[in-house]
């Protein structure tokens, strides 16, 4: 594994005994509800629905169809702040 | 993608999965105590790649963790036939053979009450949960069977208001109440549990007046009894002479913030800082009122709560011509105003710029023992969710409006939000 591999794994840890990344999963719900990027992938996956009709769509049809989009449409502000906690919580409990 | 789940989770539901299915969600997909974390944290890894991303699954049959993206939880279940996966990250299961999740309502079930059971835990609070119909909500659902329908070009919540003798200065702040969308949903959602005794509660009148708003009706509402209700609680605003809109909404927020309380005449504390009704939990802000002293430099705070801020309009507009929105504009704040136009910033601007308060209104300061001069500032400490800005129209325009006969022309730019 790579070095950075490497210090992912370790944060990553930390973050789930602390039990700070459920509560980031949860900050990072409420913001996206907030900022309207739900509605917006609801109406992404809406569509691809539409085209692979409701009987035979699969959630990895779902995936793949609205990944790319979705990661491009979450706003800066969003990445900001997620990005302030984590290092903010490191800071905090950093050995 | 029947909510009857699969047929291939019958080979799962044997002996006791129930039990072994929970210790799975407490241990590696929701956990809620210190020691399940310790060990998610440690143990929640791609036993082919080592990698804790790639939407990680562990294997129902046995103990094995693979990556999704990679495909490594795919090759396990085609090797030992092991058809169902859990996703680690949102508890859905998967089946191999349908390729795709499933979603069994028994195992549903246990899901939510694990993730329930760890979020409390952690006190991380309730999940928002859709609405699920009761069976006794069902059956009135079929015995009343008419809906309403929201088409592209329908008026629901929009109705007019019956003027009943100058009533409206009543009618534009009942108007802008019904478009609030907060109160809007408070009451459609029927939260209001009426305590008062006597039949001369406001907020249930409100209730009443969105039922009327939301009925569909096209024609113009009448509401008397919520005139007749205003002029027995706010008596200084009883009668047919034209009143003052501003001053209606303030009675009309304190009528409907004492009624919230089942209070009937104020006898109630009427402490506004510790009240959780949905007026206050809208309107109220906190004003904060900073007196520096000139000579020592202390400063003494006071916070209070506010409904509205009074604003006066500054004085760059001449009173005498009324200003219109012209051709040559400005930009303010990323939207282009008309020049020499005011706008809210400059009201604000004004309205929280420190003001010294001169020889003739020393304050007694409390570090210097004695009367000094002072500076006041007015901030906002705490922003209500709805702000209500009164701006007040000076005694000279008023006058130019009487003896010029023409219409009160006062434009102020604001920038939606």
């Amino acid at each position: 594994m790579s070095k950075e591999s490497q210090m992912r794994a370790a944060i990553n840890q930390k973050l789930i005994e602390m039990g700070e990344r459920e509560r980031l999963k949860e900050l990072l719900r409420a913001k996206l509800i907030e900022c309207g990027w739900r509605d917006q992938l609801k109406a992404l996956c809406k569509e691809v629905i539409k085209e692979k009709g409701i009987e035979n769509v699969t959630v990895e049809d779902l995936v793949a169809g609205v990944t790319p989009k979705g990661r491009a449409l979450v706003p800066d502000s969003v990445k900001k702040e997620l990005l302030q906690r984590i290092r903010a919580f490191l800071a905090q409990h950093s050995t | 993608m029947s909510p009857a789940g699969c047929s291939h989770v019958n080979g799962f539901k044997v002996d006791n999965w129930k039990q072994n299915l929970r210790v799975i969600y407490q241990c590696f997909v929701w956990s809620g105590s210190a020691e399940t974390r310790k060990r998610k944290a440690k143990s929640c890894i791609c036993h082919m790649c080592g990698a804790h991303l790639n939407r990680l699954h562990s294997c129902l049959h046995c103990v094995f963790f693979g990556c999704f993206s990679k495909k490594h939880i795919h090759e396990h279940a085609k090797n030992k036939r092991h058809n169902l996966a859990i996703d680690l990250l949102h508890g859905g299961i998967y089946c191999f053979v349908c390729q795709d999740y499933i979603y069994d309502k028994d195992m549903e079930q246990i899901a939510k009450e694990e993730q329930r059971k760890a979020w409390k835990l952690q006190g991380i609070g309730e999940k928002y949960s859709m609405w699920e119909p009761t069976k006794r909500e069902l059956e009135l659902l079929r015995h009343n069977p008419k809906r309403r329908k929201i088409t592209a070009n329908c008026t629901i919540g929009l109705r007019g208001l019956i003027n009943l003798g100058n009533t409206c200065f009543m009618n534009c702040i009942v108007q802008a109440l019904t478009h609030t969308p907060l109160l809007r949903d408070f009451f459609l959602s029927d939260r209001h549990k009426c305590e008062m005794q006597s039949n001369s509660c406001l907020v249930c009148e409100m209730s009443q007046l969105f039922q009327e708003f939301y009925s569909g009706h096209r024609s113009p509402h009448i509401p008397f009894r919520l005139l007749h209700l205003v002029w027995t609680h706010a008596r200084h605003l009883a009668g047919y002479e034209q009143q003052d809109a501003h001053e209606f909404l303030i009675a009309a927020l304190d009528v409907l913030h004492r009624h919230c309380k089942g209070d009937d005449n104020g006898k109630k504390a009427n402490n506004p800082n510790h009240c959780n009704c949905i007026i206050d939990q809208i309107f109220t802000g906190g004003l904060q009122s900073d007196v520096t002293c000139q000579v020592c430099h202390g400063v003494s705070t006071t916070i209070d709560p506010f409904w509205d801020i009074s604003l006066d309009l500054p004085g760059s507009s001449t009173p005498f011509w009324p200003l219109s929105p012209g051709s040559d504009g400005s930009v303010v704040n990323g939207d282009s105003h008309p020049s020499g136009a005011t706008t809210l910033t400059d009201c604000l601007r004004r309205f929280t710029r420190p003001e010294h308060l001169g020889s003739s209104a020393k304050i007694k300061c409390s570090g210097c023992h004695s009367y000094q001069e002072s500076t006041k500032q007015l901030t906002m400490k705490r922003l209500p969710i709805v702000a209500c800005f009164h701006l007040k129209v000076r005694a000279e325009l008023l006058l130019s409006v009487l003896i010029f006969q023409h219409p009160l022309n006062v434009f102020v730019c604001f920038s939606a939000v």
